[in-house]
């Protein structure tokens, strides 16, 4: 049995295609017949994480893994890093610059909104090395 | 993929006239839920259909009609209670006031004729209430979307079933007007509530699905409708010559600005949305879904461009239309002409509830198990991946990926793709795939 994947990518600051990548994924995700609220959670996850790839990550690759059990979307980029991990993960925390933050982004929810709808979440950054997020689901059949 | 109960996706209201379509693709194109294929130079409804018309609108030969309507017994006598669609207002001109259009329906001999806008008003004020409870509470899924587009609804339920949560368990007014004349009228001159019999005149296709399919009929109430293009001629005729001086219509401007896109939520004073067309709402679906829009309380959706004006059965222009029910909102006010103190008691009496469980949109699981389909699926991403993406729809299917999933599912053949023919190396390459994965 082999699993599912598919690679997309993600350009920087290209905010007229932001957001495609994680319709895709909702689209494929709902072809496999997963329960809608995973679902919800995966898209929530993979918008996050794309829009961070777009506005601070530089391009980037989402890759999507689909086995029948587990759900794994991995988003690397080869941005700035990130400096400091754990702060970054506090609600309300944000790096956005103004302009980013007049277009409605930027609002410090993004990782720990991806933390809060994962059921695992690994974050591999260091300063001026890019960053690479982890984020897995598991679908456990009736729950 | 969840899909629409079986025996919908087997009664399309669509219907294709075999002599005049000529295979070509463009309603295939259209559909939002790829329910059509091009089979032997001829167009057909395969998949689930949802009543959108969109392939009826986009027809280059207007070979495609929407069905469902019987011409017999319209004017039933004294037991038929007709209710229009507010969109009925935008289609005389402006000489024709509301009230006039009520009375026309009288004249024809309709017993009794129940006006929608007056119910909208109290439908958006029962929206408020519910918003302000709920946001309070914080029990339920904002934005919440408004379930008065049948084709939005079943849009949901169709790709979006995530979103069956942001429906407000609200009756729609179509469907409160429906259930109170029954209830009025048979209490009042001692019929049987099935006695008395209720007739919609309808801008919209797909309310004539939530009356005809046996799982809606307990809860859409009405018996019959009719589009408004069928009965147009005669309201006109009707319109001369009213002795009649009735007052049918009491409702504000903001109760007949509904039939146009953004009229629902002109009498919200919230954060709302108005949301007009197939490819705007399907956007917007997927907006909400990946937890955008959530600091709004209400989106209105309607498939239909400029709103239910611009519905399959209408008969004036959808412009026009607007301009007119912008007109008689100026001239009738926006100030609601209903008594709060009423609409709080209804409220809390569940007036305005619907007892519809509309998880009953979505039934019965994928035939497959999620393992089958993951198997599936990467057999149709090496199909697909050996083609070069063109998305000609030569094949008669709306896509590469659908005419994958089709070969997979033998539905068609590698053969009916125009590049794989001539590329004897690679289609036996992908049968001998396709036989073992």
């Amino acid at each position: 049995m082999t699993d599912l994947t598919k690679s997309f990518s993600v350009k920087a600051r290209d905010f007229v295609k932001a957001g495609e990548v994680s319709i895709e994924v909702q689209e494929l995700l709902k072809s496999v017949g997963f329960p809608p609220d995973l679902i919800r959670r995966v898209s929530i996850c993979a918008y996050e994480s794309e829009m961070n790839v777009v506005m601070h990550g530089g391009d980037g690759t989402c890759r999507l893994t689909v086995c029948p059990k587990r759900i794994t979307l991995e988003m690397a980029d080869a941005g700035p890093g990130i400096e400091d991990i754990e702060l970054a993960l506090q609600e309300g925390y944000s790096t956005a610059t103004p302009e980013y933050q007049e277009m409605g982004f930027g609002a410090g929810m993004g990782l720990p909104n991806i933390q809060k709808n994962a059921d695992d979440l690994k974050i591999d950054s260091k300063k001026g090395k890019g960053t690479r997020l982890t984020i897995t689901f598991d679908f456990r059949d009736g729950s | 993929m969840t899909a629409i109960s079986e025996n919908r996706a087997k009664k399309p209201r669509i219907e294709i006239d075999a002599d005049q379509c000529n295979g070509c693709i463009v309603c295939m194109k259209a559909c939002p839920t790829k329910a059509i294929r091009v089979r032997e130079g001829l167009a057909r409804i395969e998949g689930v259909c949802i009543n959108c018309c969109e392939c009826m609108r986009t027809c280059p030969r207007n070979a495609i009609s929407a069905s469902g309507f019987q011409d017999e017994d319209l004017c039933g006598g004294d037991r038929v209670v007709v209710s229009p669609s507010t969109v009925i207002y935008s289609q005389f001109g402006p000489d024709c006031l509301p009230n006039d259009i009520l009375l026309a329906l009288r004249k024809m001999g309709f017993g009794y004729v129940h006006d929608q806008s007056y119910t909208s008003e109290l439908f958006n004020f029962a929206v408020e209430l519910y918003i302000k409870d709920h946001r309070k509470k914080g029990d339920t899924h904002f934005p919440l979307i408004s379930p008065a587009c049948p084709v939005v609804v079943n849009l949901i339920a169709y790709r979006f079933p995530s979103l069956l949560k942001h429906l407000p368990p609200l009756a729609t007014p179509r469907e409160i007007v429906t259930r109170e004349a029954k209830k009025r009228i048979s209490l009042k001159y001692g019929y049987k509530p099935e006695e008395v019999r209720v007739l919609n005149i309808t801008p919209c296709p797909a309310m004539t699905e939530f009356i005809k399919e046996s799982v809606y009929r307990k809860y859409a109430h009405a018996d019959k409708a009719v589009g408004i293009n069928r009965i147009y001629e005669s309201i006109q005729k009707n319109l001369h010559g009213i002795e009649d001086d009735r007052v049918l219509h009491h409702s504000s401007g903001i109760g007949l600005s509904w039939g146009m896109s953004g009229g629902e939520i002109a009498g919200l004073d919230r954060n709302c949305l108005a949301v007009s067309g197939m490819d705007e709402t399907i956007l917007y679906l997927e907006k909400i879904e990946m937890g955008l829009l959530h600091d709004l309380d209400y989106v209105e959706c309607r498939v239909c461009r400029e709103g239910c004006i611009g519905g399959p059965f209408t008969v004036a222009d959808k412009y026009r239309a607007k301009h007119l029910l912008q007109k008689f909102g100026r001239m009738f006010g926006s100030e609601k002409r209903i008594k709060y103190k009423y609409v709080i008691d209804q409220y809390k009496k569940g007036w305005f509830f619907t007892e519809k469980d509309r998880s009953l949109y979505v039934s019965g699981d994928s035939e497959r198990s999620i393992a089958e389909n993951i198997e599936r699926l990467n057999r149709v991403k090496r199909i697909v991946e050996a083609l070069p993406r063109k998305e000609c729809g030569m094949c008669g299917c709306p896509d590469c990926e659908t005419f994958a999933g089709d070969v997979i599912d033998g539905k068609c053949n590698l053969r009916d793709c125009l590049f794989l023919r001539d590329r004897p190396k690679i289609l036996t390459q992908l049968k001998s795939e396709i036989r073992n994965p």
